[in-house]
């Protein structure tokens, strides 16, 4: 790595928590020993005691004001340090303590006291396996050239400002004093860290943030780390991208190179920047993107672009993670760097088709500048700058299918779905077992959005986000909170997963018990009850049978289409209780695993509680007709139809992709998926022997990486049943 | 018209420029005893077995059973009757991809050209549709088989596999005197060709120098490619029940290198893997 020392490494990646030890991602614990004792602060405990002590005082006052002094309470008391070994400062962040405290009691409140109907319906929903839902704090993007321009005390002023332009209601009063507070504790917070900061760099820089905006590229990168630190882990809300890192960091890279600071100098800058993130290790990776398009048509990309993936490339990292808007204009020598660094086995990198998301948006009615300018957020999903969208819903598409063929009932549990089915012997025809199906799913849908509209309308009372909501101009015209509706868009997502897997199970059905008639529908089902016990022969049948989702096969592809289609039809557009519309999309993050456990053998030779099918991608195993027929079935997906995912997941084997001849076939993928209308294309490149290899002797393998999800996760650091998802995955192509 | 061919394969990326489909024909004049698709040697319809794929269904055991049935592929067969009208659509499937890539359709084999006559009016349709096609030979074919084909093709992929006849009869059982002359014949023309080379250790290897010598005095030569000799189509042998004649030394990359560096100094073309 030659843009940080080896020292300077060893302390930074240590910084957060202990780099010798197992570390659980999905953890935000910071350590909290020696690196932060010396400069004062309190202890964890004492500070989630401080914090209820704290809201006593203020227990009178609205729930944003008494939110906004919780935060100030904690940045007043962590503790924090400096060290000459890096570029930014130490901040410990006692694993998100306002969601233990004060969130918490407001969460037990609403959803224990007020809506515990609502609260009932949420669990047995996850439990039965058929709908995962949880109140998303998960997904923010700040108005980042905002917060750039005015510094976070343009922020406040501007803030103010509006406050007072005309008479407020107590509730908008709340809005923005809750404002006010957040952001004064985060300038007296600045005054803390210049107290510590060891390199008159950093001081300066605190001093330039303290009483404006960022004046450089260094100074930008501060400010979006301190943004980013205390958002994320003490305010309770993720943030879910560093920004469109070319557009909003260029105008400051190109001012310092015409003051006289160094390439070289910057390219350190950002070099320490991004290892943070590494350090900080976050299971689901710190999301960042590139590209897109100006208003004239010209490219986004820019020198700025080409640096950040040089230095990225160099430290060999995969978090932060890297999402690219591909369009026409877009420099192909940028897009064949990024697909080098794929093959390389570099591949925290997604692709998004920039035509397919500006269409999508403006087919719902969003304009066309918001639609063109508008975040890469999460994974790969997309919305417009200043919008809430919420989407923690996941609702397994194989359950419907299970109630109908059980009367209604689980095909695991036996718990009753809340709608019953005929007998077996009903369906005579497929035709009728299909039209089923969608009953059920629409059953799905309607209790997901009916549970989901019963607790977002809450969210704001639940966690006020003051600091968020300053940066959304909407939210400061409207006086109303980021997530209570305030953004200028708030739509509500419904993440239907296992298209694939559905897809699948309902094609073997319809071929062998309708067509070929091989089995009868019930004899079917008790095989499938008995989790294909002493029917291997079978099992295997449906299994290698071809005629699957993703392989550009007429008739499976038809079944997920008109799938696709019913779920649009029957979901995007209702209304959310937080000013919003539903919408839905396809990424299953990890409910291949969890969901998976839950789900009863399926028709397509999966067993119980195997691993599902990830995204719009073939079942486990099932893209056998390679990388082209993969691209021709995803991309006859409307998926201009919805504004939020349908990613593909594209397994390549190195042989194919080697050399000249393979990166411009890697291009040449790329861009007919961009230009066919495909959303967004994620690729693996690896063979089943060196995954084989990795899994027998892993110590060889310390840096292999491998794109799991919308994310990348050393392979070492997954299970045994997630690799052999990757194995099997290899297999099918070889 | 028909022709009998043995695979279609869709995302093809080492024959020829881009992404390709590349349809294998079967039956092949020369018999290299290195040969990766020795299901594409004789012209005839064959039954492979890969004993470690079947799932024991049973299928085949059953009247009437049809090999292209067999879901684990298990049971395979090379050998299928095509019609140009039948093959077309297949491979008009991947059209876009061939644009965004400068890919298009290659024909191969075996030995296509020894059905040129399907061969010509299969290319000249792919033309009609806008297709970019190239013609990977082994070169051992008539003069009038080259003759039909020449108008719909945009490149030629073509083997050289030695120089000196007797090694060449040697390792393919054929002179290479045809080989040779068609070559010279084709860049007399001004078409685009390829030069592929398959480098096996202990039978062409010595003959790198004297190829490299014989491409440099023609004009046309777009590109040099070496293909390092692999015995992964040994199972196919077996499965086919053929007599395997893979040679049993693989290639180290250091001999691949000088060969590399040897051949582009002396036709002064770039030589790629």
């Amino acid at each position: 790595m030659k843009y940080i020392k080896d020292s300077d490494r060893e302390y930074i990646t240590n910084k957060y928590h202990d780099a010798s030890k197992h570390w659980d991602g999905h953890q935000r614990f910071v350590r909290n020993d020696e690196l932060f004792s010396a400069n004062g602060g309190k202890e964890p405990d004492d500070i989630l005691e401080g914090i209820m002590g704290n809201d006593a005082l203020y227990a009178k006052f609205p729930h944003p004001v008494r939110k906004a002094r919780a935060l100030e309470y904690v940045l007043k008391n962590t503790r924090i340090s400096c060290d000459e070994r890096d570029r930014f400062p130490a901040i410990n962040m006692i694993d998100r303590p306002l969601s233990k405290t004060i969130i918490k009691k407001w969460r037990d409140e609403v959803f224990t006291e007020i809506i515990p109907d609502i609260e009932a319906k949420r669990r047995q929903l996850e439990q039965h396996g058929i709908v995962t839902i949880w109140p998303d704090y998960d997904h923010s993007v700040p108005v980042w050239d905002r917060l750039f321009s005015l510094g976070f005390v343009g922020i406040l002023e501007e803030s103010e400002k509006i406050r007072a332009s005309k008479e407020r209601t107590a509730e908008e009063d709340s809005f923005f004093e809750g404002i006010k507070i957040t952001y004064e504790a985060i300038l007296a917070f600045l005054d803390r860290l210049y107290a510590i900061a060891t390199t008159p760099k950093m001081k300066n820089a605190l001093v330039s943030l303290r009483h404006g905006a960022p004046q450089s590229f260094y100074e930008a990168l501060l400010l979006s780390y301190l943004y980013f630190m205390i958002s994320e882990h003490i305010d309770n809300l993720q943030v879910r991208s560093l920004s469109g890192f070319d557009a909003s960091f260029y105008e400051f890279y190109k001012k310092d190179l015409g003051n006289g600071i160094s390439e070289e100098e910057i390219r350190t800058d950002l070099a320490y920047y991004l290892l943070q993130f590494t350090a900080i290790g976050n299971y689901w990776n710190q999301p960042v993107y590139f590209g897109g398009e100006h208003a004239d048509g010209s490219t986004v990309i820019n020198d700025l672009s080409y640096l950040f993936l040089d230095v990225y490339d160099d430290m060999n990292i995969y978090n932060p993670k890297i999402q690219i808007k591909v369009c026409e204009s877009t420099p192909k020598d940028f897009l064949r760097k990024a697909l080098d660094m794929i093959r390389r086995g570099r591949n925290s990198i997604v692709f998004v088709s920039d035509r397919t998301i500006r269409k999508a948006q403006e087919n719902t009615g969003i304009s066309s500048e918001e639609a063109r300018t508008c975040n890469i957020t999460g994974c790969y999903e997309y919305s417009p700058q200043g919008s809430y969208v919420a989407g923690m819903n996941y609702l397994n598409m194989l359950k419907p299918l299970e109630y109908a063929l059980h009367g209604g009932c689980d095909g695991v549990t036996g718990s009753f779905s809340g709608m019953q089915s005929p007998e077996l012997s009903y369906y005579t025809t497929f035709e009728k077992l299909y039209e089923e199906y969608k009953r059920h799913l629409l059953h799905g849908i309607n209790v997901t959005v009916e549970t989901v509209n019963g607790f977002e309308g809450y969210l704001s009372k639940i966690n006020p986000l003051s600091m968020l909501s300053a940066t959304f101009p909407s939210c400061l015209k409207k006086a109303k909170d980021a997530i209570g509706g305030g953004g200028c868009y708030n739509d509500s997502v419904l993440a239907f997963g296992f298209l694939a897997d559905i897809t699948d199970s309902l094609m073997m059905i319809r071929k062998y018990v309708y067509e070929r008639k091989d089995i009868t529908l019930s004899e079917l089902v008790d095989v499938l009850d008995k989790n294909y016990e002493g029917k291997e022969i079978l099992r295997r049948k449906l299994l290698e049978d071809r005629e699957k989702w993703g392989n550009n096969k007429e008739r499976p592809d038809a079944i997920a289409v008109d799938l696709v289609h019913y779920i649009t039809e029957k979901l995007c557009g209702r209304s959310n209780s937080r000013d919003g519309t539903w919408n839905c999309g396809f990424h299953v993050a990890r409910m291949s695993y969890t969901q998976g456990k839950l789900t009863a053998a399926s028709a397509n030779g999966r067993r119980f509680g195997e691993e599902l099918s990830k995204n719009i991608s073939a079942s486990m195993g099932q893209n056998r007709e390679g990388a082209t027929a993969a691209i021709l079935s995803a991309t006859k997906i409307d998926a201009t139809s919805f504004t939020c995912d349908a990613a593909l997941d594209l397994g390549l084997l190195p042989v194919a992709v080697k050399g000249e001849d393979g990166l411009e076939a890697m291009y040449g993928l790329l861009m007919t998926f961009v230009k066919r209308g495909g959303h967004a294309l994620q690729i693996n490149a690896f063979d089943a022997d060196t995954l084989r290899d990795a899994q027998s002797y892993p110590e060889k393998y310390q840096d292999l990486q491998v794109r799991v999800c919308g994310w990348n996760a050393l392979w070492n650091n997954i299970n045994k049943e997630e690799q052999d998802g990757f194995i099997r995955q290899a297999e099918a192509l070889a | 018209m028909r022709a009998i061919i043995f695979a279609i394969k869709h995302f093809a990326v080492h024959d020829g420029d881009g992404i390709r489909t590349t349809v294998f024909f079967k039956g092949c004049p020369l018999r290299c005893v290195w040969c990766h698709n020795p299901e594409g040697l004789t012209a005839k319809p064959q039954v492979a077995y890969y004993a470690h794929k079947c799932i024991g269904c049973g299928e085949c055991q059953k009247k009437g059973f049809a090999t292209e049935n067999c879901l684990g592929e298990a049971r395979v067969l090379y050998g299928k009757d095509v019609t140009v009208d039948a093959l077309l659509p297949a491979l008009l499937e991947d059209r876009d991809f061939y644009e965004n890539s400068g890919g298009g359709v290659t024909l191969s084999g075996g030995e296509c050209l020894m059905q040129a006559d399907f061969c010509a009016e299969l290319l000249k349709r792919l033309k009609e549709n806008g297709i970019r096609t190239a013609v990977d030979t082994c070169g051992y074919a008539e003069r009038d088989a080259f003759d039909k084909v020449i108008p719909y093709t945009d490149i030629f992929l073509y083997d050289i596999k030695a120089y000196d006849e007797a090694i060449h009869e040697k390792c393919t059982l054929r002179s290479n005197k045809k080989i040779l002359d068609n070559l010279q014949y084709l860049d007399s023309l001004g078409k685009n060709i390829e030069i592929r080379i398959p480098y096996v250790p202990d039978c062409n290897s010595d003959q790198m120098e004297k190829i490299a010598i014989f491409l440099s005095g023609l004009k046309h030569i777009t590109k040099v490619k070496i293909l390092p000799y692999h015995n992964c189509a040994g199972s196919k042998y077996a499965a086919l029940n053929m007599t395997n004649t893979l040679p049993s030394r693989l290639p180290c990359q250091e001999e691949l290198y000088t060969a590399r560096d040897l051949i582009r100094r002396i036709t002064k073309v770039e030589v790629y893997f």
